[in-house]
C-alpha cells in the first residue's frame, strides 16, 4: 500500500510516466481512500505555501485541541482539512500561485476584504471564541441560576434541568457576562438546531441566549433586560 | 500551479474526455478543496459551499469536451465555480435569507458559527503544521520544501540535492505522510 501511496504522491506532483498513470488510475478508481489522499496532498501543498503575514491575526489563550475536541470534526480529517484550507484561502489575497486571472482575483479579493469580512475577523477575539466554545461544549456553562426574571415577557423558568426558560415552542438558557467581548451589535450563530444570540446590553454587559428561540424573541428579552 | 502538475492534468483531462471516470475523479479530488474554499468565501456557508462545489464538478464533467486547454484546468474550473456562486448570490433564496435577517429594532451583525471556529483553527493549525515541518529530518524537509514551496521538479531537486530521483520521490512522500500523521494525531483527534 505504501508503494501505491508513494506513486500517488508522485502522480499528484505530475512525476509519473504514462504507463504508471494508467495503472494508478485503475487502482484509485476502486479505492476511495486513495482519492481522498489526493485532496489532502492538495490541502497540505496549499497550506504550507501561504505567507503567514497575510493571515489574520487572532490570539487564542486556550489549547485549540481541547477547545474543539467535542466538535464535529473529531475524526474527520478531510472535513477539518477543508476548513483549514478554506481559511487559508479566505484570509489570503495572494492568488498568483493558483493561475487565476486578474479579474477573478479582484472579485475574490473584494469579497475577502469586504468591510463585513474584516469586521467579523476583527471583532472575533479570544474571549468571544472561548465563550462560544463553552456554550456548545460545556453543558453546565449555561445552566447557572438566571439573573433575570422573564415572567414579565411571558417565559416560565424551570430550574430542574439547568434553568431552562420556555414559552410555547421556544425554550432556551441564558447567562449574562460582565464583559462585552467588544461587540456593539447583536450577533448570532446557528449550531445544530439551536441558536446562540449575544446581545449587548445598555450597561456594557452581554446577554447570551442559547436554545430554540427566534431573533424577535431574543430582542424582546434584551429589551426587558435593559429596563 | 506547478508545470508538472499542469502536464498531468492534461493527461487526466484527455482520459476523462474519453470517458475515464477514474481520471476525472482524480481531478475532482485534487481541486475540490480549492473550489470549496473559493465558494465558501462567497457563501460563508458550509452546506451551500458543498452543494455548489458538487454542482461545479457536475458542470465541469458535462462541459469537459469544450475545454480546449487554452488556460490551466483549474482556471477553467474556477470560472465555472464563480459563475455558479454569482447565480447563487443573485438567487431568490439568498436574497430572502438576507431580508429575513434585516430587523429594524436592532442593527444586526450577520455572522455564522463557522466564521469563529474557522478563524481560530486557521492560525493555530497553520502555525503548528509549519512548526512540525521544521522538525522533519533535514533530507525530507529539503525535498518537500523545494517541491511544495518552490515548485521544483523531481529532476531539479535531484540535481540540487545530489540525490537519485527515486530517493527524492520517496522523501517527498515520506514528508507528506509525516505531516498527515501529525495532523491526525495532533490537530484533529481527541486527546
Amino acid at each position: 500500500m505504501n508503494k501505491i501511496n508513494e506513486k500517488l504522491s508522485a502522480l499528484y506532483d505530475g512525476e509519473l510516466n504514462a504507463a504508471e498513470v494508467d495503472e494508478l488510475i485503475d487502482i484509485i478508481s476502486k479505492e476511495k481512500s486513495l482519492q481522498k489522499q489526493i485532496s489532502i496532498y492538495s490541502l497540505i501543498g496549499a497550506a504550507v505555501s501561504q505567507q503567514s503575514s497575510n493571515v489574520i491575526a487572532l490570539d487564542t489563550k486556550k489549547n485549540i485541541k481541547n477547545a474543539f475536541s467535542n466538535i464535529w470534526f473529531s475524526n474527520a480529517l478531510t472535513a477539518a482539512a477543508s476548513v483549514l484550507l478554506t481559511l487559508t484561502f479566505v484570509n489570503n489575497v495572494d492568488f498568483s500561485r493558483m493561475d487565476i486571472n486578474t479579474n477573478s482575483s479582484k472579485q475574490i479579493s473584494s469579497a475577502i476584504n469586504s468591510k463585513e469580512a474584516k469586521n467579523t475577523a476583527e471583532k472575533s477575539n479570544e474571549y468571544l471564541a472561548d465563550h462560544i466554545m463553552n456554550i456548545i461544549n460545556d453543558p453546565n456553562y449555561m445552566s447557572s441560576k438566571t439573573p433575570l426574571d422573564l415572567q414579565n415577557v411571558g417565559y416560565k423558568s424551570n430550574s430542574d434541568n439547568g434553568y431552562i426558560h420556555s414559552k410555547g415552542n421556544e425554550s432556551f438558557q441564558l447567562r449574562i457576562e460582565k464583559k462585552n467581548f467588544g461587540i456593539k451589535q447583536i450577533r448570532y450563530w446557528k449550531h445544530g438546531n439551536k441558536m446562540i444570540y449575544l446581545v449587548p446590553l445598555n450597561d456594557g454587559r452581554v446577554l447570551t441566549l442559547y436554545g430554540n428561540i427566534s431573533l424577535s424573541s431574543a430582542l424582546s428579552i434584551a429589551e426587558s433586560a435593559n429596563k | 500551479m506547478k508545470k508538472n502538475s499542469d502536464d498531468i492534468d492534461s493527461v487526466l483531462i484527455e482520459k476523462a474526455k474519453n470517458g475515464n471516470k477514474g481520471a476525472f475523479s482524480i481531478l475532482v479530488n485534487k481541486y475540490y478543496p480549492r473550489v470549496y474554499a473559493t465558494l465558501f468565501s462567497f457563501t460563508k456557508s458550509k452546506e451551500d459551499s458543498e452543494d455548489l462545489s458538487q454542482q461545479t464538478f457536475i458542470k465541469v464533467w458535462q462541459q469537459l469536451d469544450s475545454f480546449r486547454g487554452d488556460s490551466a484546468f483549474f482556471t477553467w474550473v474556477y470560472r465555472v465555480a464563480i459563475n455558479l456562486a454569482k447565480n447563487f448570490v443573485a438567487s431568490s433564496g439568498y436574497k430572502k435569507q438576507k431580508i429575513n435577517t434585516s430587523i429594524e429594532q436592532a442593527e444586526i451583525d450577520i455572522s455564522s458559527f463557522e466564521d469563529i471556529e474557522s478563524v481560530v483553527i486557521h492560525k493555530q493549525s497553520l502555525k503548528e503544521i509549519k512548526s512540525f515541518i521544521n522538525t522533519l529530518p533535514e533530507s525530507l524537509k529539503t525535498a518537500f520544501t523545494l517541491r511544495e514551496v518552490e515548485g521544483r521538479s523531481y529532476e531539479d531537486i535531484s540535481v540540487i540535492t545530489d540525490t537519485p530521483i527515486g530517493t527524492v520521490r520517496s522523501r517527498i512522500f515520506r514528508a507528506r505522510e509525516s505531516i498527515i500523521d501529525f495532523m491526525q494525531k495532533e490537530l484533529i483527534t481527541n486527546e
